[in-house]
């Protein structure tokens, strides 16, 4: 890195309050793996040690400094910076990148938290030298907000909560939530009269104790996996999602939420006017939202290069809320990544759920960043 | 220079592969000792045989050490990185059929397709306490074809043998694996997602695009995959 980048983020973080944690180059693997998935694997740089536990080059900061956090606790909340190299696997070109950023643990008052990070994150980039960016916010309450509204059962919320970010797969759901056949009919399962009966019967322990018949059979153990219970209800639940539909009414109206890419400035009219026209209630999840744009303006960051795009997510389940994306003018990679995962921290293994929101900036890209191409 | 064709060095992807050139007219000799792995195809004086193991060839291949050679469209898909970079496949042979499908206990019968499995898959670390366990030797295949699926969170174990026990054995709770008939999954009280076949493989003539191509090799080359692909 440009030294005096590595300087100046460093004290702009100090400045912000952050503490700055030694973060060990090698870390172990598991925690990355086990939240971010598989698809991991081919990206970092994986190795082992001689009792042959699986460790790994730190392909970013943000989950070692929650295990630096629960390893260590302190007071909350509490916020962490960092700047150093991260390792990735790429086709081509260098497998070494630079990465800097904040995380900020345990406060409770989330809009103010979401604001913080974003302003400091521009600032961390105006300390830098960039000033003309443009922001992409998403925000996936108010995906929440609009699937709740549109009434579909509880498993095709989840299902459609758990696409948000990936537009293929929620095409994919959406298809199959508009489309007249019924999709999953089983071939290779077996179902006989007796069971479909108690299927639609809603009978769980009925198709309970068939379930149990099956899995003794076949030797399965009887704890650390799905139980028999579970894969009876959720048999049964299944069984009534494969039978809902969305009217064309409600299918409109997703397809024109999705479409919503409107200027920071005209998000709040953007969604009322969804709101009016599809006779849907977004509630606090747009507050919310309008309320962060207001207090963004507050701060001096000017709502004319924020834009919000109602698609804008990442599918990974510990992101709960906030997303953001800053780029340099004619950029096509953004400058610095942000957003608010309030479960990841559960999944590290915390005992209680500590809410937690961040971004990070790729330095490298800084030297272009503010000039066009 | 001298065009290397690797061929299985055993059983019976050894016997068909033999068979094939034979009908091809590129009977190829072999040494009569057993511990010699080379031979020579009598019609073309330029080519040498090497005899390999399935994996080796796909490797080989890769490295550009051989410049055809006959194995498993799966070795070629799992163990090459960016393969398409690296081999062509150029005729399928006709034997060596296996599909490597997504194979989980008949006990699951809520399960009927990936999206069911992502869906188990999503509320797996919620009830149990950890990801969903994949146990399979197909690591990339698996990684690629359920990231197709919009399914990011399982782990998956490292299954070097006996992949179909390992639900029964506790490693893990649905596999990724290689199936001619079935007939093993079945005995496993495991079943076939239906969407859930991620590669129809059978034996393949392959041709590697790394190894040295010069005008001989080049030639030769042609001749061997006309005279594959009208056997």
């Amino acid at each position: 890195m440009p030294s005096d980048i590595a300087t100046k983020l460093t004290r702009f973080f100090e400045a912000r309050g952050c503490a700055m944690p030694e973060i060990a180059i090698l870390q172990p693997a598991d925690p990355f793996l086990e939240t971010a998935g598989e698809d991991l694997r081919r990206r970092v740089f994986i190795t082992e040690n001689e009792f042959g536990a699986s460790l790994c080059l730190r392909p970013e900061f943000t989950i070692p400094a929650c295990l630096h956090h629960l390893a260590s606790p302190v007071k909350l909340p509490r916020r962490y910076g960092y700047c150093g190299t991260v390792f990735r696997q790429h086709r081509k070109g260098s497998g070494e990148f630079l990465q800097a950023g904040i995380e900020d643990f345990g406060r409770s008052d989330a809009v103010e938290a979401d604001i913080d990070c974003l302003a400091d994150a521009h600032g961390a980039l105006a300390a830098c030298g960039v000033t003309k960016t443009t922001t992409i916010l998403g925000d996936q309450a108010i995906f929440e907000a609009v699937v709740a509204a549109l009434g579909l059962p509880q498993g095709w919320q989840t299902r459609l909560v758990r696409a948000f970010g990936n537009d293929d797969l929620l095409a994919n759901y959406l298809q199959r939530l508009t489309s007249k056949k019924s999709v999953g009919s089983g071939t290779e399962t077996t179902i006989t009269p007796g069971l479909a009966g108690s299927i639609s019967a809603g009978d769980v322990a009925a198709v309970e104790k068939e379930v149990a018949q099956a899995m003794e059979k076949a030797r399965l153990p009887q704890t650390g996996g799905r139980t028999a219970v579970e894969i009876a209800r959720r048999t049964i639940v299944k069984a009534r999602l494969s039978s809902t539909r969305l009217d064309d009414a409600q299918a409109a109206a997703l397809a024109t939420f999705l479409a919503i890419d409107a200027s920071a400035e005209d998000a709040g009219d953007a969604l009322a006017q969804f709101e009016r026209d599809h006779a849907l209630d977004l509630g606090l999840a747009k507050s919310a939202l309008l309320q962060r744009l207001d207090l963004l303006s507050e701060r001096g960051l000017p709502l004319s290069t924020f834009r919000y795009k109602a698609s804008f997510g990442r599918r990974l389940d510990y992101y709960t809320g906030l997303l953001f994306e800053i780029y340099g003018a004619g950029q096509d990679k953004p400058l610095a990544g942000g957003g608010r995962y309030d479960r990841l921290m559960t999944l590290l293994g915390s005992t209680s759920p500590i809410p937690a929101v961040g971004f990070s900036i790729w330095p490298e890209r800084l030297a272009q960043g503010g000039r066009p191409k | 220079m001298t065009l290397i064709i690797g061929i299985p060095s055993k059983g019976r992807l050894k016997e068909k592969t033999l068979e094939v050139f034979d009908r091809a007219g590129l009977a190829i000799t072999l040494s009569d000792d057993p511990r010699n792995y080379r031979g020579q195809v009598e019609a073309l004086a330029d080519v040498e045989i090497a005899l390999l193991s399935a994996s080796e060839i796909a490797r080989e291949l890769s490295l550009g050490h051989i410049h055809l050679g006959v194995t498993g469209e799966d070795l070629v898909r799992e163990n090459i990185p960016d393969w398409q970079e690296k081999a062509s496949l150029v005729a399928a042979l006709g034997f060596g059929h296996a599909d490597v499908v997504v194979g989980v206990p008949e006990a699951w019968i809520d399960v009927d397709t990936m999206a069911d499995l992502d869906d188990v898959a999503a509320e797996f670390r919620l009830r149990h306490g950890r990801r969903l366990r994949i146990a399979t030797k197909y690591w990339r295949l698996t990684q690629g074809f359920f990231a197709g699926h919009g399914i990011a969170v399982y782990r998956i174990v490292e299954s070097l043998g006996a992949t179909e026990g390992a639900p029964a054995a506790g490693q893990a709770d649905v596999i990724v694996d290689i199936t001619s008939t079935g007939s093993t999954l079945k005995a496993n009280q495991l079943k076939i997602v239906q969407d859930g076949v991620i590669l129809r493989s059978e034996a393949r003539l392959v041709a590697s695009k790394v190894a040295s191509w010069d005008e001989n090799t080049t030639k030769l080359r042609n001749q061997v995959i006309s005279a594959i692909q009208s056997a």
